[in-house]
């Protein structure tokens, strides 16, 4: 048969399965309505048509089983309950199953005539349905659906981008114009003319680029809807199954949020519906002896909450008790006698999400909830959100997720190991800090530090990520490391260097490398190339076993042997840096010389130094000059500069403590033991 | 005059019509036998594979490289945007991988599930590529290799080793999934 109507077939029913499931639903619970059982009847009606009329007799059969039995309904021949919607819905599952084997051309999985049978004796048609496997992903995921409005906006945004690259190319050929003018002698006034009106186009670009950014996010963003659907059929027959009334309600699905946060919703909504029906909702006959009414209530809502997406899932049950909850936990060795007194009864909720106390095997004897709540707890630690429990016992129980809006852009620590450069999410930061080979000692052979009275194991990036066996960067007797946090756990991750925070756009690292172990995916930096995003919880899995060794020794070994550090030497006169090269030279420094401060400022830019010496006066920028830009840099607002100078004035030394160095040397007066008493007052 | 003019007309006219047809026939014959190939240089030899599967050819930019994946994924980098997975396909094709000049470049291919580059020491161009002169690959190549080679093609111009290009993709040491 040509695919062309086998794909126009399998649409139609993919409509007419869905209307079918969506309005059983709503029969279940408004039994008069009659003209419901009318559309229903016509949705079983046209598929049985278009099923016959292609060949699909089974498919066909069984839609015309569900119209009779609707027409009976409608008759009133039939009663419409519960037992009966049962029935068609699971007759709807048949059919949907049936037109998937289609769509890819597997044999059907429904056997016709034992379906039949247990349709008419109103049995479980289970049995006459092969098992399948669930399919692997979701297409609504994958395809982007948006608003014409959307993308032609981002069309208009994309022309004002263009017309705005048409006016930096004018400014380029202005600049050019500007250059030979300038040689004839212009005057300043034309140069500061251009820079304003470039300046606002630096301006003009910025908005757009941030106009267009909004707009590609929102792209990104689904309704809660998309999963939340699937949900009130599990309620449903979950529900029944434990003989239980469930009315679930979801207020709130039309919130958006990232379709990424979309994929770890799921399992974390699976877990807590199915422990709202299992613990939460007690029996219809428990719930009315106690006042209630018989049929209980779980209510999924989504709202907005400034930067981030709330949603709640409240039941009217049995709630939780703190106190079972405390003697489970003593029980299961999750906490000590003295801890349990301590806890306060808001807080012994969240026991039920520690590790150890939520496996199903001891959830059976609490009266309270657990099956995979830790699982819930890591989910939403993966999308960095929060979660809350709140609950009075016999009343309700609320799980509330905060959550972010976006997972695409996050805040990251920029650091460089062995020459690359890596992302680490901040919220897994604690801090950077400088270890000494004298902070670090040994416990059972492995080493640490101590950070804010907590020993720390110490751990090197390099070898945890198996990069070749590098030295770690040692300069002026430390090593960088960044202390690294998750739950209870910290670790001090030896790195080479820290180039500061940055807000970073997370990308995946495409089809060909789905998973990498130690990173969660990648981004483009500032320089056009992708830094790896490390992967902060898989680091904390596998840290134990690269503990460094030999950190302390090699810590001491660079500043006996190697360097007492790295120092830049900028001066113009090649007598004066080669005389200050071959003092600190002899005495352990490692020294780099710079003919100028421009050559400095490129020296800056690919090592790094401890120590910066330069002269005052040189062509292009002079040394104040040069010492101010450093101070603007990020690596040198921290690292002594120390001014040599032929300027003995007051005025010159003020100049100089200004511009942000921290000693001045004149040259007059310029021996040995100065500049080396200095360098060594202030890097030792 | 304009006799003249008349003459030289139909004199270009004919000129045109005789090219039409020699250009006919020229494109009749290419469209049996050739295959349009791009070709490229992997450790001195010459290889080559349909043009349909690459998109576009680049410098190599900086490599950054990924911990923990096999060695003939070199590193990533960014194409507009997008992270794209460099490979140096010669260790599976039993080449040495010598040092890159700078003529290295990269051909970006996208494939079914994923786009990915090949380092090629050097692109030389597309060919069509004479699909009757292709041989089977020789005896000698071990067996790794010959499974990703459909054969050499022996051209005036040298010879051209023909990959298969859909092995090479679906090949598991290409793919990293540590789940």
């Amino acid at each position: 048969m040509a695919t062309k109507y086998l794909n126009i077939f399998l649409k139609e029913a993919e409509e007419h399965i869905g209307s079918l499931q969506n309005r059983l639903l709503v029969l279940e619970k408004e039994p008069g309505n009659t003209v419901l059982i009318h559309e229903l009847l016509r949705n079983a009606h046209t598929l049985k048509g278009s099923a016959r009329m292609l060949g699909f007799e089974d498919i066909s059969v069984i839609a015309h089983r569900m119209e009779d039995f609707l027409k009976e309904m409608e008759d009133g021949l039939r009663q419409v309950d519960s037992a009966g919607v049962d029935l068609l819905l699971q007759g709807t599952d048949a059919i949907s199953r049936m037109t998937d084997a289609l769509a890819k051309g597997a044999p059907s999985p429904v056997d016709l005539e034992k379906f039949i049978q247990a349709f008419e004796s109103g049995g479980s048609t289970a049995e006459a349905i092969t098992a399948q496997e669930p399919a692997e992903t979701e297409t609504q995921i994958d395809t982007v659906r948006t608003s014409v409005r959307t993308l032609d906006s981002l069309v208009n945004l994309l022309g004002e981008l263009i017309i705005n690259k048409k006016r930096f190319e004018d400014k380029t050929a202005d600049l050019k114009e500007l250059c030979r003018a300038a040689e004839a002698g212009a005057p300043v006034a034309r140069l500061k003319e251009f820079h304003r009106a470039l300046e606002e186009d630096v301006l003009y670009l910025g908005f757009i680029i941030q106009q267009l950014h909004a707009e590609a996010m929102t792209l990104r963003m689904l309704p809660l809807k998309t999963i939340t659907e699937g949900y009130v059929r599990m309620v449903r027959d979950l529900s029944k199954s434990q003989g239980k009334e469930v009315n679930f309600e979801i207020v709130g699905d039309h919130i958006e949020v990232d379709r990424v946060l979309l994929e770890s919703l799921k399992p974390m909504f699976l877990h807590m519906l199915t422990n709202a029906v299992d613990h939460g909702i007690e029996l219809p006959e428990e719930r009315v002896a106690r006042g209630k009414p018989a049929a209980g209530t779980i209510r999924l809502t989504a709202r907005h909450e400034g930067n981030s997406v709330v949603v709640e899932i409240r039941d009217d049950g049995a709630g939780m008790d703190p106190e079972r909850i405390k003697q489970t936990a003593l029980r299961r060795g999750v906490i000590d006698r003295e801890e349990a007194e301590m806890l306060r009864d808001d807080e012994a909720l969240y026991l039920t999400l520690r590790q150890g106390f939520s496996t199903s095997e001891i959830v059976t004897d609490i009266s309270g909830r657990g099956v995979g709540m830790d699982v819930v707890k890591m989910n939403i630690e993966k999308v960095k959100g929060n979660l809350t429990l709140k609950s009075e016992v016999g009343v309700y129980t609320e799980v509330q997720l905060q959550l972010p809006l976006t997972l695409a852009v996050i805040d990251a620590l920029i650091v460089t190991c062995a020459d690359q450069q890596y992302a680490i999410p901040l919220s897994y930061v604690q801090e950077t800090i400088k270890i000494r080979a004298e902070d670090i000692s040994t416990v059972a052979g492995k080493e640490v530090v101590t950070v804010r009275n907590s020993t720390v194991p110490l751990i090197s990036l390099a070898g945890l990520l198996g990069l070749r066996e590098q030295k770690a960067q040692i300069s002026g007797g430390k090593v960088s490391a960044v202390i690294l946090k998750q739950r209870d756990q910290t670790v001090a991750c030896i790195i080479d260097r820290n180039n500061g925070t940055s807000e970073i756009v997370v990308k995946g690292l495409g089809g060909q490398l789905k998973r990498v172990r130690h990173t969660f995916g990648a981004t483009i930096l500032g320089d056009g190339n992708p830094a790896l995003i490390l992967d902060v919880p898989d680091i904390f899995t596998t840290a134990e076993g690269v503990s460094t060794l030999g950190m302390r020794k090699s810590i001491h070994e660079s500043q006996l042997h190697v360097s007492r550090g790295r120092v830049l030497v900028v001066d113009d006169s090649i007598t004066t840096r080669t005389m200050e090269k071959s003092i600190l030279k002899a005495h352990g420094y490692d020294v780099t010389v710079a003919i100028s401060a421009e050559d400095a400022l490129e020296k800056v830019a690919v090592s790094s130094f401890d120590l910066v010496i330069s002269d005052v006066e040189m062509p292009g920028l002079n040394g104040f000059q040069l010492t101010a830009r450093l101070r603007t840099m990020e690596e040198y607002r921290e690292v002594p500069i120390i001014i040599v100078s032929s300027l003995s004035k007051d005025e010159h030394k003020r100049q100089a403590i200004e511009a942000g160095a921290q000693a001045y040397i004149v040259k007059g007066a310029f021996e040995q033991g100065t500049l080396l008493d200095t360098v060594e007052s202030l890097i030792g | 005059m304009a006799e003249q003019r008349t003459y030289d007309i139909r004199s270009i006219l004919e000129e045109m019509r005789q090219e039409y047809w020699q250009g006919l026939a020229e494109t009749t014959e290419t469209r049996e036998e050739l295959l349009e190939c791009i070709t490229f240089t992997l450790g001195g030899e010459t290889y080559a594979f349909e043009t349909t599967y690459a998109s576009e050819v680049i410098r190599v930019p900086k490599l950054i490289k990924v911990p923990g994946v096999p060695e003939l994924i070199v590193g990533i980098f960014n194409l507009r945007g997008e992270i794209i997975a460099a490979m140096d396909i010669r260790p599976l094709l039993g080449l040495p991988p010598t040092p890159l000049t700078p003529a290295a470049r990269i051909i970006v291919i996208k494939a079914e599930s994923f786009t990915t580059g090949i380092i090629t020491e050097e692109v030389q161009g597309v060919v069509g590529l004479p699909v009757e002169l292709l041989e089977p690959v020789v005896k000698s190549v071990d067996g790794g290799a010959k499974e990703f080679i459909r054969g050499q093609i022996n051209r005036e111009e040298g010879m051209a080793m023909l990959l298969d290009i859909t092995r090479i993709l679906d090949s598991p040491a290409l793919t990293v999934n540590h789940a």
